[in-house]
């Protein structure tokens, strides 16, 4: 045990945790990777390529190093950093990326051959025999290479969602965002304090500084009661805010359960989008280190970490409390560590400081104008070589502080494509001012580190933000405190040839850095690409800059000269879970359920999603063993009795208005205001560009008032549209439009014997053929007196109509209907049969209308009236458009139980199968009980002139070529007689 | 009145013969199935009328008076709502109040979910934190919008500081009730 004393965790809530199968105890308060350290563990995983030994690096949410897989089972998550893994009693974690035992990795192989693992190796390597990438090299070095492994379980828990909307949204809740917070949250605004940590205090609780001459965590509770009793502040621990949207809306995930077990009966995480007037970026900042040779052994960590771990709890970063520690720095923040463990009572060596004028802080011993030039330890630090004025010196050392000075996290600011600004004296990139609108950076965030002008920041920040939302806030009496010294010398690397490693979870070294700038890769993109650097799940928070400076240093440029770092969302992973929302399968989306839904379900039909509806496909009986069998069964029943379908999911448009049939002139490509009361007509639309864009019927019931009806997969669009067509391009026109497809159930009712099962139904309603022909429409009552519409239009080519009711009736009128019909051998049938009877009929239908196609392919270009205007029209009549010869027929196979399959392209038997032999292709396809053969829709050059041919419907994916004959789309009734009957 | 009068059994939009009421700790969800609902627009140069003595309100704004209610849906254009007129022809009824404006019936497009709180304000506002884009505080009593629930469009109407009604399309009411349930036994936890 290296426990040392103090610190901020709970020593009378020791917790039972166990990493790689073995036992070891912690603390409330602990992090999964303090409580390692404080029992002597540095060894905590392998790097991503070359295997290399690994412990602990960071203190936060930067970590690159110390990445487990945490939890068994279906909760089983890779690539967890331990370092914000807060401890929790059972918890179970295993180092990942190792073949065989951690200490015994056997892929450690690959650091021995690591000369073949260069930058952008997978470039050059792996190239020859082509065919072997995809079989062997792939699989090969997807295996070697990842880090920790899914479970491949589905899952268990539950997330959640929600949206917050605030004057003033904090990010972080160190020493700036508690000022700023404090200070909004008593100007009586509506405040969201957010932070990543579990505990508010940010650096405070890491550091030994006093506020007011006491320890910070009194100031720390006394402002969170304060906070805790205002009714306008929200406080978000456990929450990273992780992206800035559109709209200033911010991402962040609240891990609501994730320092528990298991989240019981809990959700595990909440996405939240919070609307915030105005943004304090207090995100702090997060240290860097000096990359130098072997300088990744476990042990070897950041100093501000070493501190953190010391001060807050209470771990020392040795294996054993003899050890000694030593610092190696490049300005005054490495000291504070130095005197920080030397307060602990910890073993420090002395300070390294590559500053020749460096002086110390305190009674150790100073290498002023020293640097560490190597490291020795097999699985953790054992000794360090010291080198100054060319002279060198092993030292025994248990663990290393590297202090490189601290960079400004100012990834927010940056996800507007705002620019880090870099500041010379700071020797960091600060946030951009064009960063995202609203967005003020305080703290240590802005470069304003010390805890003094921290405080001082945040409480500005918060009186200027709310100021421009003319909310006046005072200032608030802010803690007695210092700034730290943080003088700092611009040294970036220690020069060598043995390996120093700058991204130390994607493994990338100076040398790589130095052989990317060989093979030109120099700007900063390229340098990211070819040598992976910042590309792992830390996203380079501890390297970037470092690896700037050092191709700054090789192109003989300055920082800012050779590039900056730009930063995009998610500032730490989010789980795809969460993004997600919570609900999962049938759950997943809105699904619309047509009013005949719950009586389909009883009566034992398959489903089918049709964009967002559940449709019936079709209604399988007894003894039935294939879908085929049903479907065909549902078509003969239709085309000689009657058959039932739900068509509420067209879509339907009221039309009213003075002006409804000009307005409808404009939209349909063919005349509408001609239309009779009480009568349908077919309409087509076109879209601005001249393809067809949708069809269906029109009705007039009055004289200014229409029905519009459209196609299921395009009713909102096309009620969108109209809507648009109204607002913005004839205003002046007196229309009033409003959809009407959920309020009406519609049944067609299709079938010789349709006429006769109507009349059974309707009240005092003549039905023949002559008061109420083909495409005629009534308004009229039903069962009784139930308000109804009734239309005779068909798209079986049978007798058919359809008939309308308000939508809680729909389910009692299929009953009904099922009930007068059953001695007509009455039959539902779903969109399966729907599409059949179509295909048979001839009639276009989504796969036709597939927004390729125009009315003249359809056989529809008389449609295009040329004695008006209409969206659409004037395009559809340009050169290329109106050239096309393909044409909408039929297909019918030659061998009548070979299917040729929708999609399958047309050719010339014997002719090469080529774009430039491409005569056309299939659109629909199906078997006709009817005429017992598989038949198809489909597009053919000249096809209206070539029936009678025969072609080869090819399908090279399935290797599958069937010879079809040419015919006319109407399969059925082409004279059209039976729906007229 | 014009009421239906036919032997055929209606169903609620839920699916069952009786409106569905559940109850998650301090909030209750009711489907309102016999809330009568008819679009009025304004045909050119129409001025509002004030059928059953509402004045027609303003964007963003819902009003009532006795068992009526009308709330602004577009420019010109409202929704008329008539508590217990769900099972006449309530077009009708609107029309023979405004005649020659545009009105189309609409009891049968939406459903109607009424939530009232036994907690004052805030579980109506935690509920919309976890469902809707809209900041509770800007949606006070008398206010209403149109908004995305769950990918789904819904009009919020807040009757009063503890009662929110969620309208939504009729035939997304299994997944809206599954929406407004989840969120609210979680609150309740």
């Amino acid at each position: 045990m290296t426990r040392l004393t103090g610190g901020l965790v709970d020593r009378s809530k020791p917790l039972n945790f166990t990493f790689n199968g073995k036992s070891f105890k912690g603390f409330e308060g602990d992090t999964l990777a303090s409580a390692l350290l404080a029992n002597g563990v540095q060894l905590m995983g392998r790097s991503f390529k070359y295997h290399r030994p690994r412990g602990v690096f960071a203190a936060g949410s930067e970590e690159p190093n110390a990445m487990v897989e945490l939890r068994t089972g279906a909760r089983q998550e890779p690539n967890t950093r331990a370092t914000v893994t807060e401890l929790f009693d059972g918890l179970t974690a295993r180092s990942q990326n190792h073949m065989g035992p951690l200490e015994r990795d056997l892929l450690a192989v690959n650091d021995v051959l690591s000369p073949f693992f260069a930058a952008g190796f997978y470039y050059k390597t792996f190239m020859w025999p082509k065919a072997f990438w995809e079989k062997l090299y792939e699989p090969a070095i997807r295996k070697a290479a990842g880090l920790g492994a899914l479970s491949m379980l589905p899952d268990p828990d539950d997330y959640d969602k929600g949206f917050l909307h605030c004057d003033l949204l904090v990010v972080g809740g160190g020493a700036a965002g508690l000022s700023a917070a404090l200070t909004a949250g008593r100007a009586g605004a509506e405040v969201v304090l957010a932070d990543e940590d579990f505990a508010l205090g940010g650096r405070l609780l890491m550091e030994s500084d006093l506020l007011d001459e006491a320890e910070a965590t009194a100031w720390i509770a006394a402002v969170k009661a304060e906070l805790e009793s205002l009714p306008n502040v929200r406080i978000m621990t456990r929450t990273t805010v992780f992206g800035v949207y559109d709209h200033g809306i911010f991402g962040a995930v609240e891990r609501v359960s994730d320092h528990l077990p298991t989240p019981g009966d809990n959700v595990r995480q909440t996405l939240w989008r919070i609307t915030a007037k105005r943004t304090v970026l207090a995100a702090g900042a997060t240290e860097r280190h000096i990359p130098f040779a072997d300088n990744d052994r476990p042990g070897v960590m950041l100093a501000g970490a070493m501190r953190a771990y010391a001060n807050r709890w209470a771990a020392s970063p040795v294996k054993q409390d003899s050890d000694a520690i030593a610092i190696f720095t490049n300005g005054d923040d490495g000291h504070r560590t130095a005197m920080d463990l030397m307060a602990k009572g910890a073993k420090v060596l002395g300070v390294i400081d590559a500053r020749a004028d460096a002086k110390a802080f305190g009674d150790y011993e100073l290498f002023a104008g020293a640097t560490v030039t190597g490291t020795k330890g097999r699985l953790g630090l054992s000794a360090i070589e010291i080198t100054r004025g060319g002279q060198s010196q092993w030292h025994s050392v248990g663990a290393l502080g590297v202090a490189g000075g601290w960079n400004p996290n100012v990834h927010l600011s940056s996800h507007h494509r705002g620019r880090p600004v870099w500041d010379e004296r700071l020797l960091a990139f600060v946030p951009s001012p064009d960063g995202p609108k609203g967005l003020i950076p305080a703290g240590a965030a802005a470069g304003k580190g010390g805890t003094a002008e921290a405080l001082q920041d945040g409480m500005a920040a918060a009186i200027r933000a709310l100021a421009e939302l003319e909310i006046t806030a005072a200032e608030i009496p802010l803690p007695k405190a210092e700034n730290a010294s943080a003088e700092q010398a611009a040294f970036w690397h220690v020069p060598g040839a043995k390996r120093a490693w700058v991204d130390f979870q994607n493994d990338v070294t100076v040398k790589d850095i130095a052989l990317a700038h060989k093979e030109n890769m120099k700007p900063v993109e390229h340098l990211k690409r070819w040598t992976t650097l910042g590309m792992a799940t830390d996203q380079g928070k501890t390297s970037n800059i470092s690896a700037l400076a050092v191709m700054a240093e090789l192109t003989g440029k300055s920082i800012p000269e050779t590039g900056t770092t730009i930063f995009r969302p998610p500032y730490t992973g989010v789980s795809l879970s969460v993004l997600g929302g919570g609900d999962t399968g049938p759950l997943f989306r809105p699904r619309r359920l047509t009013p005949t839904h719950y009586w389909a379900e009883a009566q034992g039909a398959e489903f089918v999603e049709v964009g967002q509806w559940m449709r019936a496909q079709y209604f399988p009986q007894k003894g039935e063993t294939t879908w085929r069998e049903t479907v065909d069964r549902e078509v003969l029943a239709v085309r000689s009795g009657v058959g039932l379908c739900d068509v509420t999911t067209l879509g339907k448009v009221d039309v009213q208005g003075a002006d409804a049939g000009e307005f409808l002139n404009r939209i349909y490509s063919n005349m509408m205001g001609t239309l009779k009361v009480g009568k349908v007509r077919y309409g087509l639309m076109l879209r601005e560009d001249g393809h067809a864009y949708d069809d269906g019927t029109c009705a007039r019931l009055g004289e200014d008032h229409y029905v519009v009806t459209t196609t299921t997969a395009n009713a909102g669009l096309v009620y969108r549209q109209m809507e648009f067509a109204h607002q913005c391009l004839w205003p002046e026109l007196d229309v009033q439009l409003i959809s009407t497809t959920d309020a009406w159930a519609q049944i067609a009712v299709a079938g010789p014997k349709s006429r006769e099962l109507l009349s059974r139904i309707v009240d005092e309603f003549d039905m023949s053929n002559e008061a109420f022909p083909f495409m005629g429409c009534a308004e009229l009552t039903i069962c009784g007196g139930l308000r109804a519409r009734l239309f005779r239009i068909s798209f079986s080519g049978e007798l058919a109509y359809e008939v309308a009711v308000p939508a809680r009736f729909g389910q009692a009128l299929m009953e009904r209907l099922m009930e007068k019909g059953a001695d007509l051998g009455v039959t539902p049938y779903g969109t399966e049969a729907l599409g059949v009877l179509r295909i048979e009929k001839g009639h276009a239908a989504g796969a036709e209308l597939n927004g390729q196609t125009t009315a003249q392919m359809l056989g529809l270009g008389k449609m295009v009236s040329a004695k008006k205007d209409s969206i659409g029209a004037v395009m559809s009549r340009r050169e290329g458009l109106a050239a096309d010869t393909r044409r909408l027929v039929g297909f019918k196979s030659m061998e009548p139980q070979t299917q040729a399959m929708a999609g399958s392209h047309l050719f010339t038997e014997g002719a090469a199968q080529t774009m430039d032999t491409d005569q056309g292709w299939l659109t629909s396809s199906c078997y006709s009980p009817h005429l017992e053969s598989y038949i198809a829709l489909g597009f053919l050059e000249n096809g209206d002139t070539r029936l009678g041919e025969v072609l080869v419907a090819a399908n090279p994916l399935e290797g599958q070529a069937v010879k079809v004959e040419v015919v006319s789309a109407h399969f059925v009734d082409p004279e059209g007689g039976r729906l007229r009957d | 009145m014009i009421d239906l009068v036919t032997d055929l059994t209606p169903i609620c939009a839920l699916g069952g013969t009786v409106a569905r009421i559940e109850t998650f700790g301090g909030l209750t969800i009711t489907e309102h199935s016999d809330l009568g609902l008819a679009s009025l627009a304004l045909r050119k140069g129409q001025s509002a009328p004030q059928p059953f003595g509402l004045t027609l309100p303003d964007v963003g704004q819902a009003v009532s008076k006795d068992s009526y209610g009308a709330f602004w849906t577009g420019r010109d254009q409202w929704m008329i709502e008539g508590q217990g007129q769900g099972a006449i022809d309530f077009a009708a009824a609107v029309r023979a109040e405004a005649p020659g404006v545009t009105v189309t019936e609409q009891t049968d497009g939406f459903t109607a979910f009424e939530i009232a709180s036994a907690q004052g304000a805030a579980p109506i506002e935690a509920l919309m934190r976890k469902l809707v884009n809209i900041d509770p505080k800007a949606l006070g009593a008398g206010q209403t919008t149109r908004t995305g629930l769950e990918h789904m469009t819904v009009f919020l109407i807040r009757r009063a500081d503890d009662r929110l009604v969620v309208i939504g399309m009729r035939t997304l009411a299994g997944s809206l009730w599954h929406a407004l349930a989840v969120a609210a036994r979680r609150l309740e936890d």
